[in-house]
């Protein structure tokens, strides 16, 4: 497969235009969660075409690739951890709306590829300005949001997520192969969400975007797994009934194993 | 190794999971109680989120009650009349729970709410547990008299509707076993216990049933309470992970077994002295989740 992949990659290269372009591929476009799932490695492969091939021209160092990794849109909802007589209880709800996962591989620190103000025209990364200004807060958290900032809200979301490992920036995870040729790991967690993820990629050149290509991937419960959840959520009383069923039958069994 | 949980949606060592499911299950076979009341806490523990593992816990439930039946039909130490009504009283007991537990899930307050339940329940459990084992460790055994079964049912009879429970040898108004099976079925299904060690006590001390058919009139209202919160769980919160039920389970019959087997050589008064601790000591640890400043300053859930 990967060989295909750089094979077709190459291929493509030779009879590309001329201006600098970027292409990719991903070694799969789908990830199966089945019981023994324990995360994923998924390889994007890409090459720059145009200019940046041949002797006279722009070098591959002189470019940086981000690659942005997008899980499905979901809405979060955050309660702060208030502290009332003597125990800490979740406070009132603020809503942001943000991918559930979102991972971000770039040649150097996103802040050294380009200015601030163009990655976030391109949704590059994870920008808490953006997400502050898309707080939805509940009546009770609105007054929260206004006591601590919602800038701090939305830093502090980012924090939660980037320790949870939905929310990832790595520097210096582009392995540049032959020539041109480039190849980025994805490393997808164990308790990756399924759903449809966004892959994009963006070829920067000082500062300033020189192209981009996407790709997609989706992430999906199968086998037995994928029957269990269903059942769990289509027919939940059936599944009830299910359960209910299996443990009289496992109760029985055990009694009549042990019995002297 | 890892095996996926496709309710609770994380990897887990089943390994671990097993050996969890064998530890609680030697215990309640060592002293005689369903382990319900460490298993949940310790799921949570664990990493498993507390809604799931009170919604897991009745699957399992169900399985060791029906073994542990099995053995108390044999003997015919089982009141099924008592019974229907306790369980009457459960069904809707656990209905109330499993709505009381929605709408706190919805509020985004369950996971405390667990906390504080469990703190209060483990707390008053193991301190009673305790005073009762200390005392009995520290009586004079030659003065130790046999406990005589009061008979004050007098104020039972005189509610509406007394009957004559046979195998219980009382005459008594149904309506004290429906109401003691509610509160037994709200504590089934907010904490994720079968609560026979809550019911054993109040239908010997308050019911004035006799001993030997405790137990298993006990298990058999807790094998179709749990059964019903079981699957109302499944139907109202969607929490019920039949492949993390069936790892504690593979675990839980076999801990028990040994557990029963152990049992037999460790002096009973030593041994609840024991558990009393234990049970102190994950209320403790539940406290100090509790007291101490979070590690995270927001919860945050996905919906």
């Amino acid at each position: 497969m990967r060989l295909f992949v750089i094979a077709a990659l190459l291929a493509f290269s030779a009879n590309a235009a001329r201006a600098a372009d970027i292409a990719i591929a991903l070694t799969d476009d789908l990830v199966e969660v089945d019981a023994g799932f324990a995360g994923a490695k998924v390889v994007l492969f890409g090459a720059l075409i145009g200019e940046t091939v041949g002797p006279t021209q722009a070098r591959v160092e002189d470019y940086d690739i981000v690659a942005v990794v997008r899980g499905p849109a979901t809405m979060f909802r955050l309660r702060p951890m208030l502290r009332q007589r003597m125990i800490w209880l979740p406070g009132p709800a603020i809503d942001i709306g943000a991918p559930e996962v979102l991972l971000v591989s770039a040649t150097r620190a996103l802040d050294e590829i380009a200015q601030r103000e163009t990655l976030r025209e391109l949704g590059v990364g994870a920008d808490a300005a953006a997400l502050a200004a898309a707080l939805a807060p509940s009546d009770a958290g609105a007054a929260f949001v206004r006591a601590s900032g919602a800038l701090a809200v939305s830093e502090a979301f980012l924090d939660h997520v980037r320790r949870e490992g939905r929310f990832r920036e790595t520097a210096g995870a582009v392995n540049f192969r032959k020539g041109a040729l480039f190849s980025i790991d994805i490393e997808l967690a164990p308790a990756t969400p399924v759903g449809e993820y966004g892959v994009d990629v963006f070829l920067f050149r000082e500062g300033a975007l020189v192209s981009r290509d996407d790709a997609t991937l989706s992430v999906r419960k199968v086998g037995i797994e994928r029957g269990v959840y269903d059942l769990a959520h289509g027919k939940p009383l059936a599944y009830g009934l299910g359960c209910v069923l299996i443990s009289l039958a496992a109760g029985w069994l055990a009694a009549a194993a042990f019995r002297k | 190794m890892q095996i996926y949980l496709p309710i609770a949606e994380m990897p887990v060592d089943p390994f671990v999971i097993v050996l969890l499911g064998g530890a609680v299950g030697f215990l309640s076979g060592l002293f005689g109680v369903g382990g319900g009341f460490l298993m949940t806490p310790l799921l949570i523990f664990y990493g498993i989120p507390p809604a799931v593992a009170v919604g897991t816990q009745g699957a399992q439930i169900v399985a060791s009650s029906v073994t542990g039946l099995t053995a108390h039909l044999r003997r015919k130490a089982v009141d099924f009349q008592m019974g229907r009504f306790l369980v009457l009283g459960g069904a809707f007991g656990a209905l109330a729970g499993v709505g009381l537990f929605r709408y706190l899930r919805a509020l985004g307050q369950v996971e405390v709410f667990i906390s504080l339940a469990y703190v209060a329940f483990l707390g008053l459990i193991g301190a009673l547990m305790l005073a009762e084992s200390l005392r009995a460790i520290l009586r004079d055994p030659a003065k130790a008299r046999p406990r005589r079964r009061s008979r004050r049912t007098a104020w039972m009879a005189a509610l509406p509707w007394p009957m004559r429970f046979r195998r219980s040898q009382l005459y008594i108004s149904p309506l004290p076993p429906v109401v003691l099976g509610f509160f037994g079925g709200v504590l089934s299904a907010i904490l994720g216990v079968g609560g026979g060690f809550a019911m054993v006590p109040a239908m010997i001390y308050i019911l004035n049933m006799p001993t030997n058919v405790v137990i298993g009139t006990s298990l058999f209202q807790i094998i179709f309470v749990m059964a019903i919160t079981t699957v109302l769980h499944a139907a109202a919160n969607q929490t019920v992970d039949i492949f993390l039920a069936l790892l504690l389970l593979t675990g839980g019959v076999v801990g028990a077994q040994l557990g029963a087997r152990a049992g037999v050589f460790i002096k009973a008064a030593q041994l609840r002295a024991l558990l009393a601790l234990l049970v102190l000591a994950v209320c403790t640890r539940l406290v100090f989740g509790l007291i101490l400043p979070p590690d995270e300053p927001f919860v945050v859930e996905v919906l």
